[in-house]
């Protein structure tokens, strides 16, 4: 623990200036803290199967009509669930979740948040990711059914003359969009530099002066000499729509970490990584707030931003931001007994341990599921994101160089495929996602302990191989782990 | 969920509707993870999906789309259809802002209601009174965050000066209601900085940062009114060395005594009565100020790093001990 000189505050300080967005913090930071004081930092994990399983099966009640158009998301943030409980779906559901799936793919490519809707980016990364979970290749299995080349079609239809892409047909453009599409494309093997031409300049200019990234931006275009020459967007201006967020944020460096590979080495877009680290460190909310996260400067924390806030660390860490390792003090032998507990060493800029308190202790519902905040009730986003939290908290998931090049040298070249080169980058820099022996933290009994979660993808190592294996049509080396170098 | 009132006819039983043919969510297929419809949902959505088969786009189309997204505003197909049929049939779009005004009202924070007013009025090209219905919606939640984008896109689309004007009074109304409105502070930074072929005048930067100053006077650890200097400065490209006098004060323990009540520098505003001193922020920046100046700065910089991780600022004590790694490291 860190020694404090005095005692710390119990509220976030208002400078005796109250305001309303002040006396909102307090009224929350007082049932954060009754909280804290009931609980034990336990992870509740057969209410929360309990909760994920009747979901599954049993259904949503009415309420979810509002979420009708988001039936993909449903079914991922459920499955994604059970893969971060270290739970698999029984092989007769698994067949009915790619059903069920397979009924979303729209008949001119890509699929939509539910049978007979339009096809759109956000379910299409949902349906791809959940296929992940539970597909397989082979007649019925989901996987050789995905229609890449439609879907190909679809993401190239939405683009748009400032790199960006629009949703669906007539909607509306934003970063998650943008994120679902690169991620979809990535899993399925079909990025091309046509694909992202420009999107990297589109997802820099996102960035807003506090840091973190907006929805959008917006583009102006140079004058047409005649109306067969393409809109040439502006560089700049491009105005922020909206402030920096939490969700956004997490979608945009997400996808600038997907294109980073794939950018020019000179005249590339650039973003300011130092600022964006000062305003994600700054989004995890003081120990008044038990330390979850918050989406936006000066408002509410809430779980969710526990996956969207603490999972843009591990991103940070492949621009550079690693944290300073702090070498414990060797000790004298005679001090360390055979019990002595390895102390792992935590190379983060975030706060791990106190982010899973803050999961365990204020975001459990004690009925099963997890939620934004007390005394909220759960939902099946909440219980996704606030799981996938804790996973990034235990976990130390980085790109491993050591990884790196033991993917590209298993690389099997397909040279009849025109960008086989980028194929190749986009599989071994997603799958180069290595957990470091020994670096996991585990707030709470040994039982607490979830899966890891791919930074990039948030599916499991394991599922994220298995389905890229299978769409590349490369076989992975093994994963050895690294034995010390033997003394002759 | 809305609830239906008594006299609502289901689609299947309007005699109006007996020539289309429903269509069911699933064919053949058991879904996993469904949701219990109510039979009014189910029936409206069985005829929106009949309706997408043959492709009919006619005047009945309107009210149907308009019972599934009063059911489910959510529902993005059936958005797109009826934007697509409005267009077929040259519907009355200004009828349709006006529709669209209550379901925005009811409906903030759905993506849909905001992207299919932007086609409105980008099709429809008369902005004139959208900033004052915005401003009535910003009244029930004034950090929405799809109202706020919206507004900016369209200021940004029309580029009308006549709407330009009034911009800096309403953030500031908002900033005097509740100076940690963050959303208003971004909006300031969007109207005054990022407005295409306007260069900020050297005044309006000094402007702007006696604003922020003032405000941070007020309540020091609002980091709301810190991000703003920041990005005044950085956007100014102004060292952050400018503001050490201003930012002294806020870094140490007490409120410090005007000895000479009748002089106010308002370009260093010093922090009111009632601050909890010293300010994370304004250390932070002190830290900041020193770094650069190279070894000798960092020598300066490390001790308040250090004051933040052990104590002011102990959530982010691995940040901290990062920045004096990175300074060591660079100098
Ligand atoms: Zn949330």
């Amino acid at each position: 623990m860190t020694s404090v000189n005095q005692p710390l505050p119990k509220h976030a300080l208002d400078d005796e200036y109250p305001t309303k967005t002040s006396a909102l913090q307090r009224e929350t930071e007082d049932i954060l803290q009754a909280h804290v004081a009931q609980g034990a930092p336990t992870l509740d994990r057969s209410a929360h199967l309990q909760f994920l399983i009747r979901n599954l099966v049993q259904g949503f009640p009415a309420r979810y009509i509002s979420q009708d158009a988001s039936q993909p998301w449903l079914m991922y943030w459920t499955l994604q669930s059970f893969s971060v409980l270290q739970v698999a779906v029984d092989p007769v559901n698994k067949q009915r979740a790619i059903d069920t799936i397979m009924a979303w793919q729209h008949p001119d490519g890509g699929f939509a948040g539910g049978s007979g809707q339009a096809a759109h980016l956000l379910p299409t990364y949902a349906s791809i990711c959940s296929l992940a979970i539970v597909g397989r290749p082979g007649p019925g299995g989901g996987w050789d059914q995905i229609d890449r080349e439609k879907l190909y079609k679809l993401f190239m239809s939405l683009k748009q003359p400032d790199g960006s892409f629009i949703v669906s047909e007539h909607g509306e453009v934003d970063v998650r969009g943008i994120y679902c599409l690169l991620v979809s494309a990535y899993l399925v093997d079909i990025l091309t530099p046509e694909l992202i031409e420009d999107t990297a300049a589109f997802i820099a200019s996102c960035q807003t002066y506090e840091g973190g990234f907006a929805s959008a931006s917006h583009p102006y275009y140079a004058a047409q000499e005649d109306k067969n020459t393409p809109l040439q967007c502006i560089s700049s201006p491009r105005p922020n729509l909206g402030e920096a967020h939490g969700g956004y944020t997490y979608c945009a460096l997400a996808a600038w970490v997907l294109l980073k590979p794939f950018l020019p080495e000179e005249g590339a877009p650039s973003i300011d990584v130092k600022r964006l680290l000062r305003w994600a460190v700054n989004m995890q909310g003081s120990e008044t707030e038990v330390g979850g996260f918050r989406g936006r400067t000066n408002k509410l924390i809430d779980g969710c931003y526990s996956w969207w806030g603490g999972g843009e660390f591990a991103l940070l860490e492949a621009l550079g931001v690693s944290g300073h390792r702090e070498h414990a003090p060797l000790r004298p032998q005679h001090e360390a007994g055979p019990t002595e507990e390895w102390v792992g060493s935590d190379d983060s800029v975030f706060n791990r341990d106190a982010m899973q308190r803050f999961i365990l202790l204020t975001a459990q519902h004690p009925a099963g599921g997890l939620r934004d905040k007390p005394p909220k009730h759960p939902d099946a986003y909440h219980t996704l994101y606030c799981l996938a939290g804790l996973s990034v908290a235990q976990h130390r998931v980085t790109q491993s160089p050591a990884r790196r090049s033991e993917l590209r040298s298993a690389w099997t070249p397909k040279p009849e495929i025109k960008y086989d080169m980028v194929r190749k980058t986009a599989f071994t820099e997603a799958l180069c996602w290595s957990e470091e022996e020994g670096s996991s933290i585990i707030i709470g009994p040994a039982s607490n302990r979830v899966n890891a979660s791919h930074p990039l993808f948030n599916l499991t190592m394991t599922h994220s191989e298995g389905i890229m294996a299978h769409f590349y049509k490369q076989t992975l080396p093994k994963r050895f782990v690294r034995a010390p170098p033997k003394v002759a | 969920m809305p609830v239906q009132s008594e006299d609502y006819v289901p689609f299947a039983q309007r005699p109006e509707w007996a020539d289309v043919v429903p269509v069911p969510q699933y064919d053949g297929v058991q879904p996993l993870a469904p949701i219990f419809y109510t039979p009014e949902y189910k029936d409206a959505t069985d005829y929106f999906r009949g309706i997408v088969k043959t492709g009919e786009m006619s005047e009945r189309v309107l009210v149907l789309t308009e019972e599934v997204i009063r059911m489910n505003p959510a529902h993005y197909s059936a958005w797109q259809y009826r934007y697509r049929t409005l267009l077929a049939i040259n519907a009355s779009l200004k009828d349709e802002l006006e529709f669209t005004k209550g379901l925005a009202i009811a409906h903030l924070k759905t993506y849909q209601v905001w992207h299919h007013r932007r086609l409105l009025l980008a099709a429809t090209n008369d902005p004139a009174d959208e900033l004052r219905f915005l401003e009535s919606v910003l009244n029930v939640d004034v950090k929405n965050y799809h109202t706020w984008s919206y507004r900016q896109w369209v200021l940004a689309h029309f580029d009308r000066e006549e709407m330009w004007a009034g911009e800096v009074d309403y953030v500031d109304r908002l900033l005097e209601e509740d100076l940690r409105n963050n959303s208003a502070w971004h909006h300031r930074f969007f109207i005054t900085f990022q407005r295409a072929g306007k260069d900020t005048r050297e005044d309006v930067v000094k402007r702007e940062l006696v604003f922020a100053k003032q405000k941070i006077a007020l309540a020091p650890n609002n980091m709301s009114a810190w991000n703003y200097l920041r990005g005044v400065l950085d956007y100014s490209h102004t060292p952050y060395a400018s503001q050490e006098d201003f930012v002294r004060p806020y870094t140490g323990t007490q409120v410090p005594l005007s000895f000479d009540s009748d002089v106010i520098d308002v370009e260093n505003p010093l922090p009111s009565e009632g601050s909890r001193l010293p300010a994370v922020p304004a250390i932070e920046f002190l830290a900041d100020i020193y770094e650069v100046e190279g070894k000798e700065g960092v020598d300066e910089a490390i001790p308040l790093w250090k004051s933040l991780a052990e104590e002011h600022d102990t959530i982010r004590k691995k940040y901290w001990e990062y920045r004096i790694h990175e300074a060591v490291t660079a100098a």
